[in-house]
């Protein structure tokens, strides 16, 4: 990294890589604090407290380190976002892969396992390689649902708000972070203020979810739920995750937990910023009339409708708890949690191509979700009815409106952009899955390959044969597993900063 | 009176018989062309200028008319005369339909606002809004309409034409203010009856004014298709009007930043990017087939070729808009139906402001024969208390009063109160006399 740092004086480089190593530096040095809760947790259990206090220790040392050897030459702008946000969602898993390894986990011995694991968290994707969850530490099992937690707001959100020094910086990575397609529409005055309220609401439903699941627990409704369960599944539903610490995921629970988790899993795939003028500023009219919303509700109706046929004329359930293992599992892929309470690997064409296709569909932008999102397919949706229009009248200036309010014809193109490459990017990742199959000699069939692909890229968690619900990635190569490893990556960051990177104009003064 | 161009001098043409007026300008050369015309004292100067305002005399005078080209200065000039002369009134002119509406709600110090393009905009919807009229003006917020109908020649109608009044079955809230036939001016008493052929004024709410234009316009639909070529601000306030009558409406920018814009203002709206002169595109969309055409560009000119191009394109009605008081009749000359100047609508309304500030408003019908007053019935007129119906018949016809903003179309046993606002009909010699008895 200090190596790195030395490029900043190179004439001609119109990017300032000491603000962007700065950034992600300053983001370590207080990652390096998030490690003392699992580490309280394995005091609380009597379980090996050094992993944690000495993958955080080496975090934040490296993090004050960094932040000592580099300096901001031009400042962090809207370029140095771009980077910033690239290289932020690369290291910090890098970091919290550490207690894997130092705690000596058997199933991720492997550091590309051990990796990709931690990728997985932090990106809120929820796949897994462990093929025996039960056998981990609680402390390492929390540690898991944590870093879903701290990913699925997003680290850089809470950067944002956190960070001192970062003012005009602040606007273009949360812009990349959560605003989806269109312009940020801030909350307050400040970005800083918007990302921390974000937070605290992010926080306060958390803490709602905890609530929730842990009195059911209490009251005997449901004799699994612990606190450390509720705590873990408060975490991994709001960040949309889908790291469970049961092999069985929610099966291990009642129905009304699932349907709890229904709840907020549906909640957590809104617009956080929505969210936010319904609970606190009681924008309810605005709420309820928002088209993103309104057709994320519709495609989650519309996905339970589909897979509830495929239960009941398969004969492979009835009455309510078809209608839960449809709704939840609508829920949970499309809003890409990945959370599971019945094995759908099991279930016929119908219930795998529906729930592929909600992999692509994916959550609302601005919520802690991923894949394309719904605003997108909205979008795009306007622009297809626009261009048969201007077919037949070639003059027509017909202007795109999301709720009301027009949207920019800049914006449009980079939706299109966006979903252009993210179906490129899905297809390479796909084709390159059975080109190392074939290889390497591992058995996939190509639409196991391509739901590998769609689920890692949407940052879904399980998909289809040996990698679904109650399954594992274990069975992949380390080439494939770095290959869905570099997809998490991409569907967190949105392609766009990384294929940006790659661009000889970003680079030039 | 601030601004010597076409507004200015088309109000002092109407009033400086009557009163002195005083014209301030920055531009010489058309105080010089004014003071040749009109017996009015000049002053060059800036109508935005304290200094300027009082040397003309503002303490003095008992109107300013502010009727620049620009709302700034009207604005600024109105303000600095009520801080000088808090007695004078003031008219002000805008182009921008926001100070329009900021003045309607009271927050600016003008006695009379006036906006050429929503004007327009008003009269051109009156003409498009109810087909078979060949006039209307509206009163008291549209609460009561005034139209003018040609009853056709051809119609066949049992229940109104041709029957005496007193039996016709004549729609709910709504009066025959007049009957012209040939030269002739009839009052319409219970034993006249309307025939084919005749002219006749109708004073009614909005909804009687559409059941005339049904009876009237047998047969024909009602306008749902009007293509505006100029997505000016006039071409957009017009826009504006007829989409809340629910009418729908293309319009066609050449400018593509403008229609952009427009088009992100008027959802309601079809917007084309295109130059409204170009044949393929008008064959292409249709032009042809739009129940009217409203030409709104910029130029005469060019609204002249464009009118000229859709009318052998097939369009059958078409309204153009004129910037040059000649236009007018080089238009009805060219075939165009209707041409409306919207600077001489300003100044009319402004006109009718200067008459009486008491008279809201003010519709000239058939030329000048006749005249529409909208007077505020002092407490001691002698026909206060008294019913309809045994007030004297002298020509005139109170046509509806306005009681606590509701409209009331009166009968025989109604009667008139004092703060009512009564709109009257009257032949235009006995204005005065009417003024005088209310």
């Amino acid at each position: 990294m200090v190596a790195v740092a030395g490029k900043r004086g190179r004439l001609g480089l119109g990017v300032d890589v000491g603000a962007a190593l700065n950034f992600v530096s300053s983001v370590l040095k207080y990652l390096g604090g998030a490690f003392l809760f699992p580490a309280a947790i394995a005091l609380g259990y009597g379980e090996p407290v050094w992993p944690f206090l000495a993958a955080g220790a080496l975090t934040a040392f490296t993090g004050v380190v960094g932040e000592r050897v580099t300096s901001a030459r031009l400042g962090l702008g809207p370029r140095e976002g771009f980077l910033a946000v690239a290289l932020t969602w690369l290291a910090v898993p890098a970091f919290g892969s550490l207690p894997y390894l130092f705690a000596g986990v058997d199933q991720l011995a492997n550091p590309v396992n051990a990796y990709f694991e931690a990728v997985s968290g932090f990106t809120a994707t929820g796949a897994t390689v462990l093929t025996d969850i039960e056998a981990l530490d609680r402390s390492i099992l929390m540690w898991r649902q944590f870093s879903h937690w701290l990913g699925g707001m997003g680290i850089i959100v809470l950067a944002v708000a956190v960070l001192p020094r970062l003012r005009v910086g602040g606007r273009q990575l949360l812009q990349s972070e959560l605003a989806g397609p269109t312009e940020l529409e801030r909350l307050t005055a400040t970005i800083r203020e918007t990302a921390r309220r974000l937070w605290v609401l992010y926080v306060a439903l958390t803490a709602v979810a905890v609530v929730v699941l842990a009195s059911l627990g209490w009251s005997g409704a449901d004799e699994e739920m612990s606190l450390f369960d509720a705590v873990a599944h408060a975490f991994s539903a709001l960040a949309l995750g889908g790291f469970s610490t049961r092999a069985q995921s929610i099966a291990a629970f009642a129905p009304v937990t699932q349907w709890v988790l229904i709840v907020f899993m549906v909640l957590a795939g809104i617009n956080f910023l929505r969210l936010y003028r319904l609970l606190v500023q009681r924008h309810v009219r605005a709420f309820a009339r928002d088209e993103e919303l309104r057709l994320y509700v519709a495609l989650l109706l519309g996905g339970s409708a589909l897979l509830l046929l495929e239960l009941l004329v398969g004969g492979l359930a009835s009455g309510e708890e078809a209608v839960r293992e449809a709704v939840f599992h609508a829920v949970a892929i499309m809003t890409t949690t990945g959370f599971a309470v019945a094995d759908y690997t099991e279930w016929s064409a119908l219930a795998a191509m529906t729930l592929l296709v909600l992999m692509f569909v994916g959550a609302s932008a601005g919520s802690t979700g991923g894949s394309i999102k719904v605003v997108r397919h909205l979008l795009i949706g306007k622009v297809l009815r626009r261009e048969l229009e201007q077919t037949v009248h070639r003059e027509a200036i017909v202007p795109i409106r999301l709720s009301g309010t027009a949207v920019d014809e800049r914006a449009l193109r980079s939706v299109v952009a966006f979903v252009v490459l993210y179906l490129g990017v899905f297809a390479l990742g796909a084709v390159g899955l059975v080109v190392d199959a074939r290889r390497g000699d591992v058995e996939i069939t190509a639409f196991e390959a391509i739901g590998a692909a769609a689920a890692c890229l949407g940052n879904v968690g399980p998909a289809f044969g040996f990698a679904g619900p109650f399954g594992s990635y274990e069975p992949l190569s380390n080439l494939s597993t770095g290959i869905l490893t570099a997809l998490m990556w991409l569907g967190r960051v949105e392609i766009i900063p990384v294929a940006v990177l790659l661009t000889r104009s970003y680079w030039r003064a | 009176m601030i601004g010597a161009g076409q507004v200015g001098s088309t109000v002092v043409e109407a009033l400086h018989g009557e009163h002195d007026v005083t014209v301030l300008d920055v531009d010489p050369g058309r105080l010089s062309a004014f003071s040749y015309r009109y017996d009015v004292v000049t002053v060059e100067g800036n109508g935005a200028s304290r200094k300027t305002l009082r040397e003309a005399g503002i303490q003095e005078a008992d109107l300013l008319i502010a009727c620049t080209s620009r709302d700034e200065i009207n604005i600024v000039a109105s303000m600095f005369t009520k801080k000088l002369s808090p007695e004078t009134q003031t008219i002000v002119r805008t182009t921008n339909i926001e100070y329009l509406e900021i003045w309607r709600e009271r927050e600016l110090d003008i006695d009379f606002m006036v906006s050429s393009e929503l004007e327009a905009a008003n009269a051109i919807a009156g003409i498009i809004g109810i087909p078979a009229a060949r006039q209307t003006d509206v009163f008291a917020d549209g609460k009561v309409q005034m139209v003018e109908f040609e009853v056709p020649r051809d119609l066949q109608e049992e229940m109104v034409v041709g029957r005496e009044l007193r039996d016709a079955t004549i729609p709910p809230d709504s009066k025959v203010a007049s009957i012209i036939r040939g030269d002739r001016m009839l009052v319409p008493r219970g034993n006249e009856s309307i025939l084919p052929g005749d002219r006749i004024i109708v004073i009614g709410s909005p909804e009687a004014a559409r059941a005339w234009s049904r009876i009237m316009a047998r047969g024909a639909r009602p306008v749902d298709d009007v293509v505006i070529f100029g997505a000016g601000q006039t071409g957009v306030a017009v826009a504006g009007v007829l989409l809340e009558q629910g009418i729908g409406v293309r319009l066609i920018e050449m400018r593509q930043e403008r229609a952009r814009e427009v088009a992100e203002a008027l959802p309601k709206a079809r917007i084309f990017h295109a130059t409204g002169i170009d044949p393929d595109f008008l064959e292409r969309e249709r032009i042809g087939q739009a129940e009217a055409g409203i030409f709104a560009m910029r130029e005469d000119s060019k609204n002249l070729y464009a009118a000229t191009l859709s009318r052998v394109h097939g369009l059958r009605f078409s309204i153009a808009l004129v910037h040059e008081p000649i236009s007018e009749e080089v238009f009805e000359r060219a075939g165009i139906d209707v041409a409306v100047n919207p600077r001489s609508v300003t100044a009319e309304e402004m006109v009718r402001f200067a008459h009486d500030p008491r008279i809201r408003q003010l519709a000239m019908l058939e030329g000048d024969r006749f005249e529409v007053l909208d007077i505020t019935v002092r407490p001691d007129s002698e026909l206060c208390g008294k019913a309809f119906r045994d007030l004297p018949m002298t020509g005139s016809l109170i046509g509806a009063i306005i009681r606590d903003g509701a409209a009331i179309f009166p009968h025989g046993n109604d009667t008139l109160e004092p703060g009512d606002r009564a709109i009257i009909f009257t032949e235009s010699s006995r204005v005065a006399q009417v003024e005088r008895v209310l």
